[in-house]
């Protein structure tokens, strides 16, 4: 066993890197299971907090808070059938009709247990999948990384948007942003307008607070809390420990989330809810009885369950060995690893190998420290769900506005996240995804980077893209996502057409 | 209601004038005499072309009879109450620099809570400055983060 494990490990399990992932836990079930905030949101407002605490605690943290949050979106989603995070959307169809029956307790015991073990066999496929694909990655050249990251946005674009059209534009939007400020290769100032707050480029964590928590802040103001629902629920929760007949019936469902969420979680842009939703039809089609399912099925919570926490460990792997964000969480996480000096890559292994192995086992207690808050405290967790959005708001927009000024001490940040907030508000209006612009802006220069050198490293000759096997492969996995995604936008919307043309003929 | 194929018309202009406003731009970027290297301006007009590609396609699309779907007012606020949150919020960002954080932070969270539905003056005085004081001082003494106080800088 190499020494980086082991000291991983130690590193991971010092006192105060559990009662960091601890805490990291309980904000993340509070976060995931409040309806309107995200994890992504729930991570915004934790991460200036972080800046004062060392990288591994930081770190630990906010993996608690990412793990916590998908397992609090169930809760929310079974007591008031309203999902606290996207990822648990396919939870409610089966949670909410066995709350309803007076089990809110097994329905919630069952989502938590569920969460536990798709968590731990993520874990497992990150520990032993992380180290080999980074090794993998170390023979990378220029050429391949450009193909990669180009792989990884064009991914990204297929999965996030309905329309194909609008998931490339919103990356070519992050892609001119991140030319604001110094030319990577020879420090040119591009686009600054004399503005000295520019010429170190807009942070991505600014944008990200104004593209993600402004939107989120307005379309609360059509929400109303519902707390008479939730404080009735909350009374309904007898046992929470799900019976050894439930344990049974979790098997196969927990088995076919686990492993679809850590395979799609890896995946750029594919993330929670397509996992669940894909676990939750192939547990349907497997199971004796799937007439149940939607009528308040323990599988029907299971499998979703089980996937979405999955996805959290798959969705580390091409962050850690690659750089490659896979969801918004995890470009969060880049960004903080980033401040604190550490940049994910295949060489994070090589160079940090303590601190990445200390990474891997910081997720592993946040699956436990999930599974022991959750199940403790879930009486007392739910009682957040009364907690009036007239306070909960407000504080979220001035923790937005500090999160801004304290990534730099610097009101130009405060204006830009708010210019930032007008243009999310303009894509949601817009049906335009905002997480291609976002991950734009975090692989942007490395795709520019990667561009102009090899291109100076071949004379302008654009072969060499195609010539070298690693970027030939990734290219032709862009390629095919591409077309993939056309085809599925062709097929959708002949779908439209067929199901609109009987109306107008009648 | 509102057409998509409208939005995505407004749109596809819009981001095609800025396209075009950032290829301009581009094209005056300073250039540097050095062999056998890329300039710049190189990265950008990659990104332009493919926005001007991208835009057009979209307006196309908006053109085109491919699409013609109904959706709703995606945000789903009203329009009033918007408007009042954006001036709420411009004049929290031009007092911002001048009054400090808690100064400024007791209107915003204050209008906010109003925005959010509540309506009791009690509930909404001791709510706003309590919870702006609490974390503005969480901030400066528990994580050390020197927020500005301006005009309560001899106070607090």
């Amino acid at each position: 066993m190499s020494p980086d494990v082991i000291d991983g490990f130690l590193q991971a399990s010092q006192y105060s890197t559990i009662l960091a992932v601890a805490a990291g836990c309980l904000i993340g079930l509070v976060v995931g299971m409040i309806p309107g905030l995200t994890i992504s949101t729930g991570i915004i407002i934790v991460l200036p907090l972080t800046f004062v605490l060392p990288p591994e605690i930081s770190i630990a943290l906010l993996l608690g808070l990412y793990v916590s949050g998908m397992t609090g979106g169930s809760f929310s989603a079974i007591l008031l059938n309203i999902p606290g995070t996207p990822s648990a959307s396919a939870t409610a169809l089966d949670g909410n009709p066995m709350a309803s029956r007076g089990e809110a307790g097994r329905a919630l015991g069952i989502a938590i247990t569920a969460s536990f073990i798709g968590g731990l066999l993520s874990f497992l496929c990150l520990y032993f999948i992380a180290p080999v694909l980074a090794d993998i990655a170390l023979q990378f050249q220029s050429p391949d990384l450009f193909s990669l990251v180009f792989f990884g946005l064009t991914i990204i674009c297929s999965f996030a948007a309905k329309s194909l059209i609008k998931g490339f534009l919103s990356a070519a939007i992050g892609l001119a942003i991140v030319t604001i400020g110094q030319d990577p290769m020879m420090g040119t100032n591009r686009f600054t307008f004399g503005e000295v707050n520019l010429i170190a480029g807009v942070h991505f964590l600014t944008a990200l607070i104004g593209l993600f928590a402004v939107p989120q802040l307005v379309e609360n103001f059509a929400e109303m809390a519902k707390s008479d629902a939730a404080a009735r629920s909350a009374a309904k929760i007898k046992s929470v420990l799900p019976s050894l007949s439930d344990l049974k019936l979790m098997r196969l469902p927990v088995s076919i989330g686990g492993v679809a969420g850590s395979f799609l979680g890896i995946l750029p842009g594919a993330g929670g809810p397509i996992a669940a939703f894909i676990s939750y039809d192939y547990s349907r089609r497997l199971s004796k009885k799937p007439d149940e399912f939607g009528q308040g099925s323990p599988q029907g919570i299971a499998a979703p369950e089980a996937a979405n926490n999955a996805v959290t460990g798959g969705a580390l792997i091409p962050m850690m060995t690659l750089g490659i964000p896979g969801d918004p969480v995890t470009a969060i996480l880049i960004g903080a690893l980033l401040i604190h000096g550490l940049a994910p890559g295949p060489l994070l292994f090589v160079e940090n190998g303590e601190f990445a192995y200390g990474l891997i086992f910081s997720f592993f207690w946040a699956n436990i420290f999930n599974i022991i808050i959750a199940l403790i405290g879930l009486r007392l967790l739910v009682k957040v769900l009364s907690i009036p959005k007239a306070f909960l708001m407000p504080t979220i927009a001035i923790l937005c506005v500090i999160g801004s000024y304290a990534l730099r001490n610097n009101f130009f940040d405060v204006y830009v996240m708010f210019g930032f907030g007008l243009l999310g508000l303009a894509m949601r209006w817009l049906n335009m995804p905002i997480i291609p612009l976002l991950l734009a802006m975090v692989l942007g220069r490395q795709l520019e980077e990667h561009l102009r050198v090899s291109l100076i490293a071949s004379k302008n000759d654009i072969s060499i893209f195609f010539t070298q096997p690693f970027s030939l492969f990734f290219l032709c996995l862009a390629a095919a996502s591409v077309a993939w995604s056309f085809w599925a936008e062709y097929k959708s919307r002949q779908a439209q057409q067929q199901s609109s043309s009987p109306s107008e003929g009648g | 209601m509102s057409s998509m194929r409208t939005r995505n018309l407004i749109a596809g202009v819009i981001l095609l004038l800025l396209s075009i406003g950032y290829g301009y731009m581009t094209a005056h970027l300073p250039t540097r005499a050095i062999e056998n290297t890329t300039q710049p301006s190189f990265f950008p007009w990659v990104v332009a072309t493919c926005l001007v590609i991208l835009s057009v396609s979209l307006l196309a699309q908006s053109l085109l009879p491919i699409a013609k779907n109904n959706v709703p007012n995606s945000l789903g606020v009203t329009g009033k109450r918007l408007g009042t949150a954006l001036i709420l919020a411009l004049a929290y960002l031009t007092a911002l620099p001048l009054a400090g954080f808690v100064a400024a932070n007791v209107p915003l969270f204050a209008g906010l809570m109003i925005l959010y539905g509540e309506r009791r003056p009690v509930r909404i005085g001791v709510g706003s400055i309590v919870i702006s004081i609490i974390v503005f001082y969480i901030f400066r003494e528990l994580f050390q983060i020197r927020l500005p106080a301006g005009v309560l800088d001899s106070v607090i």
